[in-house]
């Protein structure tokens, strides 16, 4: 009995403090992967909008000249912070090819767009080499749970120029493909731990060329 | 909970005429993705709320509202200082309601720096997201420091106790408890409700602290390391909001959102504060029945607790823990 007791106490302490992560930054999706003319990938160009409190916290302090409008140069400065701050977190952004991590370079042509209330963030990252995969597979999300990632309803993910024959399947974190991870309890008991259960947030993207 | 869907989806799964399977298990399961997806929820209302609030005066009571349900799903996550309340709690010797208190006074410090920081960073200096991040992470690596050295501390009292206990000649329970008075803090005994921590020594197996100890100047002082370890960190959640409502004109709402955030935080530890308590009590119960074998495993359990505030604190400052992390865009 009191053996049992120490571990529920052991239990309700370690569960209170490894488990569960939030989401404070809510970011909807669009994503472009964009092909060479030889067919090679070569990058993947995001479209990302944050969530309305988000905005608000990064916009604090800008200087504009019209109020509650911001023009492309004057979020320059924060679109050159932002891209450089995503470096730290690898952009979300995971792929494989053929099941062979691959890298990005830096992020080229980003800029933030303020319309209708809403601020985006575009940005290209360009892969370290351009590559011919038979599978390839695009992961976006945070493994930290901090940003929760959801793609558009509409149009979440293209491919532009890609190769004939090349088939296309995005799948979201909720639906079946989700599922078939058997997302427990547990699953999030023991990934708390190492903090990659984020993992099991992820939007997949999958591309299979013949 | 896991066990009770498992067991629904069991039952599903015999269904003998076969019908489509619940959608529920195409979401993220159990206890903590409703927990998630509700925290999501209220945490959308509430920016909703706010803006609703710049054209009619009314909508303020539901932002309060939202913000309190809010308050107490989003403690359910990291970094509201369940772990470190419960740990130390279970290390000292302490009631449950000083644990209620410990866990208001903690929520409502946490609301005041995050009314703090945003109301100097963002209202008075109008500084940008970058700076005001840094100085939140600044922070976070602070209170990690802070939690570390806190268990620290807990472990150097405990660790000496539990191997005071460990010496302690076995079978006689009464030389067991006089060993635990046999120490360099003696002398406090002399101003024993000055000086809280000297209770720990003697009240292992009997009784807990009375009343009247909690209500003095010494009793709280015993509990300041604890709220200032847990309420020096701010929740990012409670800073969005904050400026958010800054940015509609509407600060004051803001702050006023942000205190009954904490207030429903407040509820959600204290709950797991006196889960934590009450399971050490019995445990203090089933062992005081034991010879003195029953001292040294509450001094076992004391020390455990005190080790994980260290370990928790170190794994946070090192990054073994990074799902607590402030990200900076």
């Amino acid at each position: 009995m009191l053996r049992g007791l120490s571990a529920l106490l052991l239990l309700l302490i370690l569960g209170a403090s490894a488990a569960e992560a939030h989401p404070h930054v809510w970011i909807t999706s669009t994503s472009e992967l964009i092909y060479a003319p030889d067919g090679a990938l070569t990058g993947v160009r995001h479209a990302w909008t944050f969530d309305e409190m988000f905005a608000a916290y990064a916009l604090q302090g800008i200087e504009t000249k019209t109020k509650g409008a911001y023009s492309r140069d004057e979020l320059a400065p924060l679109a050159q912070t932002n891209v450089e701050s995503l470096e730290e977190y690898a952009y979300f952004t995971f792929a494989k090819a053929n099941g062979k991590k691959e890298k990005f370079n830096e992020p080229v042509d980003y800029f933030l767009e303020y319309k209708d209330n809403a601020l985006t963030l575009h940005f290209t990252l360009p892969l370290k080499a351009p590559l011919k995969a038979k599978a390839f597979v695009l992961e976006v999300f945070d493994p930290t749970i901090f940003i929760d990632f959801k793609f558009a309803e509409k149009d979440p993910v293209k491919l532009v120029g890609a190769p004939e024959g090349c088939q296309m399947k995005f799948h979201r974190p909720n639906d079946g493909s989700a599922s078939a991870q058997q997302l427990n309890e547990q699953t999030f008991m023991n990934g708390g731990e190492n903090s990659n259960y984020g993992a099991m947030f992820a939007n997949r993207i999958t591309v299979d060329c013949p | 909970m896991a066990a009770l869907d498992g067991a629904a989806h069991d039952v599903m799964a015999q269904n003998p005429f076969g019908g489509p399977r619940p959608a529920a298990e195409q979401e993220i399961g159990g206890l903590v993705g409703w927990i998630l997806t509700k925290q999501s929820e209220f945490y959308r209302e509430i920016s909703t709320a706010l803006r609703a609030a710049k054209s009619d005066g009314s909508a303020v009571w539901s932002l309060l509202a939202i913000s309190f349900a809010y308050g107490i799903f989003h403690a359910a996550g990291p970094g509201h200082g369940k772990a470190v309340i419960s740990s130390y709690l279970v290390a000292n010797q302490e009631t449950a309601r000083r644990g209620i208190a410990l866990s208001f006074a903690s929520a409502l410090m946490q609301s005041m720096v995050a009314v703090a920081i945003v109301a100097v960073c963002a209202w008075l200096l109008n500084a940008t997201a970058k700076t005001m991040c840094g100085a939140e992470k600044a922070i976070e690596i602070g209170s990690y420091a802070l939690i570390a050295a806190f268990g620290a501390s807990l472990v150097w009292t405990k660790g000496g106790n539990f191997m005071r206990a460990l010496q302690a000649p076995r079978p006689e329970p009464v030389l067991a408890a006089a060993a635990g008075h046999d120490h360099p803090h003696t002398h406090d005994h002399d101003h024993h409700h000055g000086d809280g921590h000297v209770h720990d020594e003697h009240c292992g197996h009997s009784h807990g602290p009375e009343p009247i100890e909690l209500a003095g100047p010494g009793g709280w002082r015993r509990g300041l390391a604890a709220i200032l370890t847990v309420g020096i960190r701010p929740c990012s959640g409670a800073i969005l909001v904050l400026v958010f409502a800054l940015a509609q004109g509407l600060f004051w709402a803001g702050i006023a959102a942000t205190f009954v955030m904490g207030i429903g935080t407040a509820i959600t530890v204290a709950v797991i504060a006196v889960v934590a308590v009450s399971a050490k009590d019995l445990a203090r119960r089933v062992s005081a029945a034991r010879d003195s074998n029953g001292v040294l495993i509450m001094r076992g359990i004391e020390f455990g607790a005190a080790g994980l505030v260290l370990l928790f604190g170190s794994a946070l400052l090192l990054g073994y823990i990074a799902a607590e992390r402030v990200t900076c865009l």
